[in-house]
């Protein structure tokens, strides 16, 4: 029953994302990807195939963030602005089971997002090469990893969208974005520094914040190099902890949130 | 005068007006172009010259900046090569930037060490920064055997460094998947240092394997140069047979086939007769541009 509710409340935020022609974005980005293939053909020497795969996981992952973060951080606000929570809440439905769908709503639109631009990718190389390669198989692992990375931005901006406006959700979700893509250099930071607080804090804030630089394997895979299965696992626990915690953190404040 | 006449009239002075307009953005355009060349003069600098700051500011789309920077390694190269401008100060930045980016990327160690190491107006002639791209190349690829070889290649006939070229040869040599060769090449130029045939063999190498066109058109000059040297040694020999049948040197080609020691007059791979001169000396014709000093015998 709760699983079922719960289920409900993340296929009408996709139906909503739907509406809101967020996908549309996507003919716009085939478009760019197969000129900037013939384009980028023409002015470079040997690498089409290279800068075709990079270009296109980069720009899944760039599109997905966007729509990661401008759909996130009004999952809360919206629905409190437009008094649609209210009918909802009046429901036999727990406030954490909204966020909760929320959350896989949200997930639910970018993943069919995803998959959508990967056609894309797929199309446009094969426009390129006329065959795939057997490393090809690697691009996968990218999308999986983009994927995984768009969970975790999703869970930041839901948990500031609970705290905050929307505005501010945003802007609070680029910067631990930002910071999360720098996470390695403030270990290195830590480890440089003489001072034992410091090196303490730096550490605290190395394991606290989301790792993104984790999920960047995109070069790697335009070589056609695998990825190891342990790395992919590894990966796979981590967003699935982190966003977790995010998820129940966003529950715990939204609960106890005064919606009157 | 009627409504609709006005109508049209007036239509067709807008247009007018709005072409002409459009004449005077393109004389604007011209002026700009002008102003804009004459910036183009001043000398170049990268705003970010560090290929690690490059990297922390892409967030992970460092494979799609290094494809960024290669392409751009490549329009700098043929700009300044089409242009005629042969200081190539940027390139060895350019080139460090992209595989600080992506160490992986082949194509900038392949091509770029070749940029680099070639003279102009080929290349930037900087062989020692290209054998510091290799040696980077190698450390970020071991199993790369062809890098050895183009680093031998460089030592040996840029940089006349034999001992050091039979060294990289041999280091390749090591590898599991190093062709065969590579073991022969490192003895070879061991014990005989600049030799024709070694040049021949590793300029072929050079210019079956290279997808660059610029590459490949040097490779081929380079052996067509290497071609005419064998025609001089063989023009000095018939004309040396000249001199012990009649005891004096040919004054002319017509005299040498005359005698039945050659027939016609001998023309280098691109078509120009060589010269004879009057002490019996052969060089090649001035208006020919293979370079043969830079073999390595004739250096």
């Amino acid at each position: 029953m709760i699983a079922r509710q719960t289920w409900a409340i993340a296929l009408n935020s996709f139906r909503e994302a739907v509406r809101d022609r967020v996908l549309y974005n996507l003919i716009a980005f085939v478009l760019i990807l197969i000129a900037s293939a013939l384009l980028f053909g023409q002015i470079s020497i040997g690498i089409q195939k290279t800068i075709l795969i990079n270009i296109g996981l980069s720009s899944i992952s760039v599109f997905g963030l966007f729509i990661a973060i401008f759909l996130g951080i009004g999952l809360v606000y919206k629905e409190i602005e437009k008094r649609s929570l209210y009918t909802l809440l009046s429901k036999p439905i727990r406030r954490w089971q909204f966020i909760a769908g929320k959350f896989l709503g949200l997930n639910i639109t970018l993943l069919v997002n995803t998959a959508l631009m990967s056609v894309g990718l797929w199309a446009a190389l094969y426009y390129l090469t006329h065959q795939f390669a057997p490393e090809d198989v690697h691009i996968w692992t990218a999308i999986y990893f983009i994927l995984l990375q768009f969970s975790l931005v999703t869970a930041v901006c839901l948990f500031f969208s609970c705290v905050s406006t929307p505005v501010l959700s945003a802007v609070f979700t680029i910067l631990v974005y930002i910071i999360g893509s720098f996470s390695s250099d403030i270990r290195s930071f830590g480890e440089l520094t003489e001072s034992a607080g410091m090196k303490t804090a730096t550490m605290i804030l190395y394991y606290a914040l989301p790792h993104f630089d984790n999920f960047n394997i995109a070069s790697r895979v335009s070589h056609g190099f695998p990825v190891e299965a342990r790395l992919i696992l590894l990966n796979t626990v981590y967003t699935i902890v982190y966003a977790c915690a995010l998820v129940i953190l966003s529950a715990r404040i939204f609960s106890s949130k005064d919606l009157k | 005068m009627t409504v609709s006449k006005r109508k049209r009239m007036f239509t067709v002075c807008v247009l007018a007006f709005a072409a002409s307009l459009l004449v005077a953005s393109a004389r604007v355009q011209m002026a700009i172009d002008r102003e804009e060349s004459k910036a183009s003069e001043v000398p170049e600098a990268l705003l970010i010259p560090s290929g690690n700051v490059v990297r922390k500011l892409s967030m992970g789309h460092d494979g799609l900046m290094a494809d960024i920077y290669w392409t751009r390694v490549v329009q700098y190269f043929g700009g300044r090569l089409r242009d005629r401008h042969y200081e190539f100060r940027l390139l060895p930045q350019l080139l460090n930037i992209t595989v600080t980016l992506d160490p992986q990327l082949m194509i900038a160690y392949n091509f770029g060490a070749f940029f680099l190491a070639t003279p102009p107006p080929y290349g930037a002639g900087m062989p020692k920064e290209s054998v510091a791209l290799l040696r980077r190349g190698i450390e970020a690829n071991p199993d790369e055997w062809r890098l050895w070889h183009y680093m031998g290649f460089i030592y040996y006939w840029e940089l006349q460094d034999y001992q050091n070229a039979a060294k990289a040869y041999e280091e390749g040599s090591k590898h599991s998947k190093a062709r065969t060769w590579m073991k022969v090449m490192a003895a070879a130029i061991r014990q005989k240092g600049g030799d024709r045939e070694i040049s021949r063999f590793l300029w072929s190498d050079i210019y079956q394997t290279t997808e660059d066109e610029t590459i490949r058109e040097n490779a081929q000059k380079h052996l067509e140069t290497l071609k005419a040297l064998d025609d001089i040694d063989e023009i000095r020999r018939v004309a040396n047979l000249f001199h012990d049948q009649t005891g004096r040197w040919p004054q002319s080609f017509e005299e040498m086939s005359a005698q039945g020691l050659m027939q016609g007059i001998p023309q280098d791979p691109q078509g120009f007769p060589y010269v004879l001169k009057s002490d019996g000396e052969v060089i090649l014709n001035p208006e020919s541009t293979m370079r043969p000093k830079q073999d390595p015998l004739s250096r």
